[in-house]
């Protein structure tokens, strides 16, 4: 079989900041976490073809600039593998993905890159792994420490840290780039009040500049607030898309449903359904 | 040009970036040999601030917080090579003379590249949260791993010329080959290392396997014996192939050439090492460098998946 290299183009000279073709992201679950020779060559032996597991399929979508995208469903329908895609780290199984310009993601706020280095050195450190230019990371340094608030715990080793320093100070670096695609994964629930308001004025702030945002969270009111579309993923499939509050809803009934349907199941397996789990 | 918004947002817009503006990404990921060379040559050109950045992080977290800093890397193959020196003079009665020295010339080295492999070994996995958050070339932390391991082999040539000065008459100017010799090592460690960290991602325990196959390559490579004696084991002579494979192991080339320029031999001062055998063991190891990481840019497009 010929290797495509290069696929017919997703519309050319479209606005477009994103075009996803029939996404599809395999997760081939041989080699999931913690394999170990043994379980491996057992399994070579015992099976032949491995399990496989599609946390994404048939995904097609078109981010415009300007665009500001949320992206929802629940807890493990392929929302952070979507955004992981996009963002370069995870090469799709099927389909293709086309990103026009500089992208940043705040994928869940890391805790900082080295405990054991100090809160300058990390900044350094964060730059270059970013790929940002050393001049232009050593220019950022000072506000990045301004805005993460530390003082003289900047020069002090951040396993010292309380983990609202370290949040901070994750956060500073990673907002410290102004992309033109910007994807953000429930960067909004770190820190204390004071910093969440500082870090919300932040991310709008970011949101306004970059020419286009794909968002995943579960803060609903942030999704028909300020994003102009929306997407409901759930088992890997995208549902639904659409005007934010329509897509909101639908989740909102899939939700109950599911709610329903496991209070049955527990009622029939014979527990208590008030004691039933999840929201 | 969009500015910062008064108090609240004291940043000023970005004016550059090293990523590529434009990305097209699918499925068809398979690129020929020669393209996953091009790459990771690329990656590491375009990463060298990171990879050094990475190397000054290890130095420092393993010189600071501890009692004697920086003084371990020299107290350490010095403390190895006594405890040698003292087991190996209650079993063998009599060793090569100088025999500290002799076994001094291989402990140097060895440290070296089986602190590489255990620290390469772990250092994809180590980074398990910035990889599933940040797309940058993994290649650059095997690499760094390995390129802080040159560090420590520099303190290491410091408890060198302090044991020369005990052994002052086997002084001689061909220690300035070391360098040489240790180029052709890095470039063989760095191949091994590729490897190694790649697999610890599919394969967790590999870092057990490492440590055992790493003690047993040392006791089979001539470090605290001859390459000559071990020649003349009655196993090896009954069968040529195990002496040539004992011959061909690189570490036997590496060991012997060290020991040359440092001690020399048992009945002779240094000399020049066997440039031939090193050039043939450059050539190999650049030859298993591009096959490692060949298979290291195969796989890494998986490692966000797996880890």
């Amino acid at each position: 079989m010929a290797i495509l290299r290069r696929p017919p183009k997703i519309d050319t000279g479209a606005t477009h900041a994103i075009g996803a073709t029939d996404l599809g992201v395999r997760y081939d679950l041989r080699f999931t976490r913690k394999t170990t020779i043994r379980g491996s060559l057992g399994q070579m032996v015992g099976r032949g073809r491995a399990d496989q597991f599609w946390a994404l399929r048939h995904v097609d979508l078109r981010v415009q600039r300007g665009e500001s995208l949320a992206v929802i469903g629940p807890n493990g329908a392929g929302k952070s593998t979507l955004l992981q895609v996009l963002a370069g780290i995870i090469r799709p199984s099927e389909g293709a993905v086309e990103i026009r310009g500089h992208v940043s993601g705040l994928l869940t706020l890391g805790a900082g890159f080295d405990r054991e280095l100090t809160g300058r050195d990390n900044i350094l450190l964060g730059g270059a792994f970013l790929g940002l230019d050393d001049a232009v990371t050593r220019e950022l340094l000072p506000s990045i420490i301004e805005y993460a608030e530390l003082g003289d715990f900047i020069d002090v080793p951040l396993r010292t840290y309380s983990s609202g320093m370290r949040a901070r100070l994750g956060f500073a670096i990673a907002t410290s780039v102004e992309p033109d695609i910007l994807l953000l994964d429930e960067v909004l629930a770190t820190g204390d009040a004071n910093f969440r308001a500082k870090s919300k004025a932040r991310v709008i702030e970011i949101v306004g500049a970059a020419k286009a945002v794909v968002l995943v969270t579960h803060d609903m009111n942030w999704v028909t607030e300020y994003c102009n579309r929306a997407i409901l993923i759930e088992r890997g499939l995208m549902v639904m898309e659409g005007e934010p509050a329509e897509v909101v809803e639908l989740h909102r009934v899939h939700t109950e449903e599911a709610r329903a349907r496991a209070a049955e199941a527990a009622t029939a397996a014979g527990v208590d359904p008030r004691i039933v789990p999840g929201r | 040009m969009r500015g910062p918004i008064g108090e609240v947002v004291p940043f000023r817009p970005m004016s550059a970036t090293s990523e590529i503006p434009a990305a097209y990404r699918n499925a068809a990921g398979d690129r020929g040999p020669i393209r996953l060379i091009g790459e990771g040559i690329s990656d590491i050109r375009s990463r060298r601030r990171l990879v050094r950045y990475l190397v000054q992080a290890d130095i420092r977290k393993r010189g600071a917080d501890t009692l004697l800093g920086n003084i371990w890397w020299v107290l350490d193959p010095l403390l190895q090579m006594v405890v040698y020196v003292v087991f190996l003079s209650i079993v063998v009665r009599n060793g090569p003379p100088d025999y500290p020295l002799f076994i001094f010339s291989a402990i140097l080295p060895w440290k070296w590249f089986s602190a590489s492999i255990t620290d390469a070994t772990a250092s994809i996995v180590r980074q398990e949260q910035l990889i599933k958050q940040i797309q940058f070339p993994k290649i650059v932390l095997p690499l760094a791993a390995t390129t802080a391991g040159v560090v420590s082999f520099a303190f290491g040539t410091v408890a060198l010329g302090i044991l020369m000065i005990f052994f002052s008459d086997r002084i001689s100017p061909y220690l300035l080959f070391i360098p040489v010799i240790a180029a052709v090592q890095y470039v063989f460690t760095l191949a091994c290392a590729f490897l190694v960290a790649a697999g610890n991602v599919f394969f967790r325990d590999l870092g057990n396997v490492v440590g055992h196959v790493l003690r047993l390559w040392w006791f089979m490579s001539p470090g605290l014996y001859s390459l000559a004696s071990l020649e003349q084991t009655g196993l090896m002579q009954r069968n040529p192939a195990l002496a040539t494979l004992a011959k061909a192991n690189p570490f036997a080339i590496l060991f012997e050439a060290y020991r040359m320029v440092i001690y020399g031999t048992p009945d002779g001062p240094p000399g020049p090492p066997n440039l031939a055998s090193l050039a043939v063991l450059l050539v190999a190891s650049t030859g298993l460098l591009a096959l490692t990481t060949i298979i290291f840019k195969r796989l890494e497009p998986n490692f966000a998946k797996v880890i």
